[in-house]
Formats: structure tokens, C-alpha cells, sequence
């Protein structure tokens, strides 16, 4: 049922951040990556390695989906390792207990911004790394400021219901356990 | 004390090693099978979906659009508005120039007619001093040759005479005033009479009366009036059309028969006038006149 959801919650934010965000034209260059936003929700509440393959899957569905002018994995990869720290943190530092208490939604916002500006930098630095010739100083920070700053913004829209959401599944479900040695669904 | 599980540590392994194993695929030059499939379902997926939202978000969008063009709509309008203005001017401007080249035809036809030497005026303000006198001023004046007790005209028949005469303008009392009086002649019957402006005293309520000397002169409605024509053609010249008959008025016991003339001018339209400098060799008598309309004419 959680894995299910989790499933529907990643293929919502790509379809709607390929076809709806990304359809938007904004004057100012990026918009808000709804897709950091509600992998953020899902690797607060998820095992490291469900995170990684969650990241993984919307990061290569991005890859794949048509506005992407990048090669298919580089979104992948920076979603993969981003959404793995986040539950790799999250489950050695901030749950107390074996069940956990559920985030709160300042820590899904404050991770959003954090994360948003790691996935920017990221993915720049993997562009750097394959001599994406797009990849400047000046055009990647702006990019990444703006692009951070709007996904931050629309992270208590997103981030934070998709959190709820995931503790309402996981009080249905007793049994899913956060930790470092918890394998529980995703 | 990031502490974690192998297992986990393998997934991620295994997905770092899966996307940059990609990576490098869809880096390389030539398409890769394994990428250009996965790109094609991407785009499988994503063409209906994105039909969809297109449909969904269609007013959304529109809506957005007006209002992020909402400054530049506003500008965009005033533009518009300003460049339809200026085409609109253009286009009356050019009505207003046919409108004068029919006049001015009409003027030369008229003074070819009677073999007047004519300059050309515009009526450029209709002073009514104190809302009394019935006067325009023209835009020529002596430089022009224009000098006072001139007849002034236009291409349907007499409109008054000079009486001020400046440097570049003119002032004109048309036939209509009431001080003005121009000698006048029956066109048929060559009778003589006075077409006084306005209403004389005893007479029909008219812009021209016509003052008929012998009270036996047959005279009906319909009946052509020319000008008479004074010593050297000052101030008027003889044989240009003032008006027609409208209505004779039977006064017993007055001295003269009054009509009411109908102006062959059109005096709330004055445009473009011409003022006669130099009158013809010979008297054109009524050779001014136009050809009298057929009863049943093409119009």
C-alpha cells in the first residue's frame, strides 16, 4: 500500500513537473523542481536504499521524458545519491525511536531548500564533470539560486502534504520501521 | 555514525553504478539502443499526458498569459489606439481632399464657364462679429491680387464680396447678410430686381429675398436669378447664378414683389471659394449659368 503510494506520489511529480512546471515560461529562467520536492517528502520517510531507488526512478524518468536535452542518468544519478543521504541522515540522526516521530514540516521545508541547492549544484557539477558546455559560473548560479529559492517556496505545498500523507500510510501500516537496518516497503 | 545497512549500501552501488553506466552510454556518440528506447517510452508516456494537461490547463494558461501581458497589453492598446487615430485623420484627410479637388473643379468649371480669372481661397473661419453679420474670412488677400469690392463665388453660384481686403486675408459679407444687396436679374425674363440677404421687411421669412421692380413681371417658382452685374464688375460681376425662386409672395399693395430665393450656395458649407480678380473681355450674360436640369434628368 506505502510502496504503492510512494509510486503514484514520484510518477504524479514527474508528470506534472514535465508537463505542467516545465510548460510554464517564466521570465526570470527556472521554475520550482517539483520532483525534489516531493522525493524530499519520500526520503524523510523512507530507508536509505528505498530512497535511492525512488530517487533513481524519477530521476530517470525526468531523463527520459521529452524536455530533457541531457543525457539519459545524469538526473538519475544526482537524485539517486541526493534522496539516499537524505534518508541516510534522517535515519542515523533524526529519528529518536525505532517507529520515529514523524517529521515535522519545517524540517521537510529546511530539507527541500537544502536539498534543491545540492541537486542544483549536482547536477552541474556532473555536467562539469562531462563537459556539458552549458555549465558556467555565472548561468549556473543563477540558475541554481532561483531554482532553489522557488522549490523552497512551493515546498510547503508539496513537500509538506506528501509528508503527511506518507505518516498516514505508515500509522496504517505498523509495521514499517525506520532505521538504519530497516528494509520495510517503500 | 552514518550507519547503514550493506544491503543498502549494494542498492546504492547498484543504482550509482546503473546511472552512470547510462551516462556514459547515452554520452557516447550514435544513438544507444538501450537509450533511445527508454526515450521513446518516455515520450509514449509523456505525448497524451501532456495533451492532457495542455487541454486541462488551457484556460489556466490563457488566464496566466493575460496576466503576465497585462502591462505590455495595456501599452500594446495605446499604441494601437494611437496608430488608428492617425489612420483614422489620414482617411478624412483624404475624404477632405476629394472633397475639395470636386470644388475646385466645379470653381474652374464655373469661372472657364464665364471667363473669369479666379484665385482661389479656402474659408478659413466664419466670423459672425457679435453673431450679426454673416462674414467669412478668406486666406488670400492683396498679395494674391484680391482687392475690396470683389465678387466672390464658388462652383454653384455667388457667395458674396470683399469688403476688407489684408495682406494674406480677406474678409467677405456673403449674399446671406442682411446689410448686403446684389442687383439681380431674372434669367428668363431678364426683369431686375434686388436680392437682399435675410428677410426685408414685409417679406417671407428667407436667407435671400428677391426684390422684383415691376409688380406685373411674370414670375413663378423655379425661376433662375443671375446676378445683374455693376460698372466695371465691381462689386459684383454679372451672370453668376444666386439662387432660385422658391416662393413668390403676393403683397397687396406693396411697391415691389418679394420671392424667396433658394441659394445656389450651400452658405453652412462654405469651403473652397474662388475670388473673381479679373472679369472676362466680354459680358458672359448668363453663359455661367448650368445647363437647366432635364425633367427627367439622369439623376
Amino acid at each position: 500500500m506505502r510502496s504503492a503510494a510512494t509510486l503514484v506520489i514520484v510518477a504524479v511529480a514527474v508528470l506534472v513537473q514535465a508537463t505542467a512546471v516545465n510548460r510554464v515560461q517564466f521570465d526570470w529562467g527556472p521554475g520550482p523542481d517539483l520532483v525534489v520536492a516531493a522525493l524530499v517528502a519520500v526520503a524523510l520517510t523512507a530507508t536509505p536504499a528505498a530512497a535511492a531507488g525512488a530517487g533513481f526512478a524519477a530521476g530517470l524518468a525526468m531523463d527520459l521524458l521529452p524536455p530533457a536535452e541531457h543525457p539519459v542518468g545524469r538526473y538519475a544519478l544526482v537524485l539517486c545519491v541526493a534522496a539516499y543521504l537524505v534518508a541516510l541522515l534522517r535515519a542515523n540522526t533524526g529519528s529518536p525511536g525505532a517507529v520515529g516521530s514523524p517529521p515535522s514540516a519545517w524540517t521537510g521545508i529546511g530539507t527541500t531548500a537544502a536539498v534543491s541547492l545540492g541537486v542544483g549544484l549536482g547536477y552541474a557539477a556532473v555536467g562539469l564533470v562531462m563537459g556539458d558546455p552549458r555549465v558556467s559560473l555565472g548561468a549556473t548560479t543563477a540558475a541554481v539560486g532561483v531554482g532553489t529559492l522557488l522549490t523552497t517556496l512551493v515546498s510547503p505545498l508539496v513537500t509538506v502534504p506528501l509528508l503527511w500523507v506518507r505518516n498516514a500510510f505508515t500509522e496504517s501500516e505498523f509495521a514499517t520501521i525506520q532505521g538504519p537496518t530497516g528494509l520495510g516497503g517503500w | 555514525m552514518f550507519r547503514d545497512s550493506p544491503r543498502s549500501r549494494l542498492v546504492l552501488a547498484v543504482l550509482v553504478v546503473a546511472a552512470v553506466a547510462l551516462l556514459v552510454l547515452d554520452s557516447r556518440p550514435g544513438p544507444d539502443p538501450v537509450t533511445s528506447a527508454g526515450r521513446a517510452a518516455g515520450e509514449y508516456v509523456f505525448t497524451p499526458a501532456a495533451a492532457g494537461v495542455g487541454w486541462a490547463a488551457g484556460p489556466a494558461v490563457s488566464l496566466y498569459d493575460g496576466l503576465r501581458q497585462a502591462p505590455h497589453a495595456a501599452e500594446r492598446i495605446a499604441e494601437l489606439e494611437a496608430a488608428n487615430a492617425e489612420l483614422q485623420a489620414r482617411l478624412q484627410a483624404t475624404a477632405n481632399d476629394g472633397e475639395r479637388a470636386d470644388q475646385l473643379a466645379e470653381l474652374l468649371h464655373l469661372s472657364g464657364l464665364g471667363g473669369y480669372e479666379i484665385v482661389p481661397a479656402q474659408a478659413v473661419t466664419r466670423v459672425t462679429a457679435r453673431g450679426l453679420a454673416h462674414t467669412v474670412t478668406l486666406d488670400v488677400g492683396t498679395d494674391s491680387g484680391v482687392r475690396p469690392d470683389m465678387t466672390v463665388v464658388n462652383g454653384h453660384g455667388l457667395v458674396g464680396r470683399v469688403v476688407e481686403a489684408g495682406a494674406s486675408t480677406s474678409t467677405v459679407v456673403l449674399a446671406t447678410d442682411v446689410a448686403s444687396a446684389v442687383g439681380a436679374r431674372l434669367e428668363d425674363t431678364r426683369k431686375i430686381g434686388v436680392v437682399r440677404g435675410g428677410t426685408v421687411p414685409g417679406g417671407p421669412d428667407a436667407e435671400l429675398t428677391l426684390e422684383l421692380f415691376d409688380m406685373e413681371a411674370p414670375v413663378e417658382a423655379g425661376d433662375r436669378v443671375v446676378t445683374l452685374g455693376s460698372h466695371e464688375g465691381a462689386p459684383f460681376v454679372p451672370g453668376v447664378p444666386i439662387g432660385t425662386v422658391e416662393e413668390v409672395q403676393s403683397a397687396p399693395g406693396a411697391l415691389s414683389r418679394l420671392a424667396r430665393l433658394a441659394p445656389a450656395v450651400d452658405f453652412s458649407a462654405l469651403d473652397l471659394v474662388g475670388v473673381v480678380v479679373a472679369g472676362p473681355a466680354e459680358d458672359p450674360r448668363d453663359s455661367v449659368l448650368p445647363p437647366r436640369p432635364e425633367p427627367e434628368g439622369d439623376r
